[in-house]
């Protein structure tokens, strides 16, 4: 074992004998990945960099410089976009992680049935979310949806009420639909990380005397905090990006109430074929997404440094 | 043998697909989900007459058909010929996507007052018109009687509201549906109501925004008058969504084409239709919307040249009488002047007569460069209303002539 940590492996070695060094064997092998990030992520990136800097559209394109970027400098309705997208991203990230602990701690507990109620949590995140949505439109019907007729039944409105007509309430509607599609995943990931914990801290914590609510705040909660936190970064990149939702529920609106940056830059490139102003919101995206990952991934490190994560 | 067996069945192959690569291909568009058998009809007998020419079609619903149609184009594979709304020809003609359509002046004779206006742009047609659409208001007269009220139609716009207000408050169903979701027909009923009152959105001569008027103000108040009696919620409505609750007897009129009669007259035989009224600064008008068949601009004028023929066929005068009659649309053509084998349908017809006579006073859907941000502009002004957002009146109407402005 030591033997094969410590010195060249026999395929480094044969590559060697041969007159490739082992730089260059290393770069070969990851070559074909390089590529294909390449192909897929690198080239379309900069063609969208290079678009936002010309006035593409349907006719053609001529290179304008940062006007593009100006326009969304100086439009106070972008700033505005920004702040509902963080806000969007931060309450349903929130509400996921908040419900996904609670949901795999109840899953984690040694209950009978539950096997079939790890399965039952599923369908939000398997089915397609259009077929979802399609479903989640039905209930937030007005005239004939179930939610505003419990809340009838229930006294709350005397009438009907259309949930998806008043800003608020759409953008709150879009936020619960948000959450049952994504709250699964995170429950799971939650699960998979509270059955790694050890048995033996659960059983040194009880013999102490340590009541549940204790041992999960002191012994669960910080042995799933890389996950945690791991978990959070990843929701946080798919909420914010997060476009079907939106979309089949209220296509950004009304008056715009639920148009978050991802659905501005839809409407303007592929909407309104502004391919131009459409591609220098995408950058914005991705400088916001890359700075909010970078700050993201240190709080990580410090996270996993202090619980002992290599 | 056997090679020199091989060799011809090889060479027959060839042959024939050398020939099948002289025949022209024709990918066609058609947008609305199906091809209409008065239209399939004509596309038979036309690869009959002309069998070189073979016509690929494609049904696409309307959600995404003009996408895909102007998409292609844009990105440098168009289709032949494509069967679209009127409204996207500016914006393709502009971007140098589509060529100019090539109507007989025979034909332009006979085309009804305001038709050719949704196609023209810089003296040239840009599509044939295809299918016309004119509007009217259905009233639920058991809805109308049973609020104490005669069934008839209202004179003006006071005189709806107030069949509204009676309807509401009798049985708590929204008196009237008008549309404000993010959609066309938001900004089509709009204009309804607009052209009835005397405004105008462009001006037709000079292209110069017209909108902020004190016609435009009118309308928007009477939108805002109307609303406690309409539909709760109605940023979430769309006029399609509006025929169901009108079948369900939870509305008691709204504005739609004359394909609305045979949605509804099952479930609402007590359906009474009349013109769009008017408000307090105009006559009773409508909004006059075509879809057209365009041809997209192509490297093989010969493809060019039978897309041309082919929409000529399409939209010829009996083909288009087939059409028209068969669908139920607002006859496109003035029938009466030629001779399509019968008195026209809508000759001498009450109902018909409603949907005819509105086109003299209507209004063409505007001819812009940029339709979806016309379309944008037009429903943020409208929910600004619904929602009270956005300021009051005069500043929805000076923000939406200053956003036009920008997307004419």
């Amino acid at each position: 074992m030591t033997d094969v940590v410590g010195s060249k492996s026999p395929v480094i070695a044969k590559a060697g004998r041969r007159g490739l060094s082992e730089g260059w064997f290393a770069w070969a092998l990851i070559a074909p990945a390089m590529l294909f990030i390449g192909v897929i992520v690198a080239w379309p990136l900069a063609e969208t960099i290079r678009l936002s800097f010309t006035d593409a559209n349907m006719g053609g394109e001529n290179f304008v410089g940062l006007a593009n970027y100006e326009k969304l400098l100086h439009s106070s309705k972008f700033y505005e976009i920004i702040g509902r997208t963080f806000f969007w991203m931060f309450l349903s990230v929130g509400l996921k992680l908040i419900l996904g602990l609670i949901g795999a701690t109840l899953l984690n507990a040694a209950v009978p049935g539950r096997a079939l109620f790890r399965v039952l949590i599923m369908p939000p995140w398997v089915i397609p979310i259009a077929i979802g949505c399609i479903g989640w439109l039905w209930l937030y019907n007005g005239h004939f949806g179930i939610v505003a007729g419990m809340m009838q039944r229930m006294g709350i409105i005397d009438g009907p009420f259309e949930i998806l007509a008043y800003k608020n309430s759409a953008f709150y509607a879009a936020i619960v639909t948000d959450v049952w599609v994504g709250t699964p995943m995170v429950s799971l990931f939650f699960l998979a990380a509270m059955q790694g914990v050890s048995r033996d801290l659960y059983e040194a914590a009880w013999v102490d005397g340590a009541g549940r609510w204790y041992r999960f705040r002191r012994i669960t909660i910080p042995q799933i905090m890389p996950v945690i936190v791991s978990m959070a970064l990843l929701s946080a990149i798919w909420t914010f990006n997060s476009f079907e939702i939106i979309w089949i529920l209220t296509q950004g609106g009304p008056r715009g109430g639920t148009t978050t940056m991802i659905v501005d830059t839809y409407k303007t490139a592929i909407g309104n074929y502004k391919f131009g102003e459409g591609a220098a919101r995408a950058v914005v995206i991705v400088v916001l997404l890359a700075v909010f990952s970078l700050i993201y991934l240190q709080i990580l490190n410090r996270v996993n440094r202090k619980y002992g994560v290599k | 043998m056997q090679h020199s067996k091989t060799l011809m069945v090889a060479a027959a192959l060839l042959g024939s697909s050398a020939l099948s690569a002289h025949a022209t291909d024709l990918q066609f568009i058609m947008c609305g989900g199906e091809v209409r058998p008065a239209d399939q009809v004509v596309i038979d007998q036309f690869q009959k007459d002309n069998p070189d020419i073979k016509v690929n079609m494609e049904a696409v619903p309307w959600g995404t058909c003009q996408d895909k149609s102007m998409t292609l184009a844009a990105a440098g594979n168009p289709p032949s010929v494509a069967y679209m709304g009127s409204r996207t020809l500016k914006q393709l003609s502009k971007n140098g996507l589509i060529v100019p359509a090539e109507i007989t002046p025979e034909m332009e004779a006979l085309y009804q007052p305001g038709v050719l206006k949704t196609v023209s742009d810089g003296g040239k047609y840009w599509g044939y018109p295809h299918a016309f659409s004119t509007k009217a208001l259905y009233i639920n007269c058991d809805l109308v009687t049973a609020a104490g009220l005669e069934c008839k139609a209202p004179a003006d716009w006071t005189e709806m509201i107030a069949m509204a207000k009676a309807i509401k408050e009798k049985d708590g169903v929204a008196g009237i549906g008008i549309a404000g979701k993010d959609f066309d027909n938001t900004m089509h009923m709009f204009l309804d109501f607009l052209y009835s009152n005397g405004g105008t959105v462009l001006n037709a001569e000079t292209g110069e925004v017209t909108l902020d008027s004190q016609n435009t103000r009118e309308t928007l108040q009477m939108y805002k008058d109307v609303m406690p009696y309409g539909i709760e919620g109605p940023t979430a409505w769309e006029r399609d969504q509006m025929k169901d609750l009108f079948n369900d007897g939870k509305l008691g009129m709204y504005v739609n084409g004359p394909w609305g009669f045979g949605q509804q007259k099952e479930k609402v035989p007590n359906q009474l239709v009349v013109p769009v009224p008017h408000g307090p600064s105009g006559v009773s008008g409508t909004i006059l919307i075509t879809d057209s068949i365009a041809v997209f601009k192509q490297k093989d004028p010969a493809v060019e040249a039978a897309a041309q023929k082919l929409a000529a066929a399409l939209t010829s005068g009996a083909a288009q009488y087939d059409l028209d009659k068969t669908w139920g649309l607002t006859p496109i053509l003035q029938y009466e002047k030629m001779d399509v084998g019968e008195k026209p349908y809508y000759v001498d017809d009450a109902f018909w007569k409603v949907f005819v006579d509105g086109i003299s006073t209507g209004g063409p859907e505007p001819l812009v460069t940029d339709f979806k941000s016309l379309q944008g502009v037009f429903t943020t002004m409208i929910q600004g209303v619904m929602l009270d957002e956005g300021g009051s009146i005069d500043d929805l109407v000076k923000q939406a002539s200053a956003d036009l402005a920008e997307v004419k």
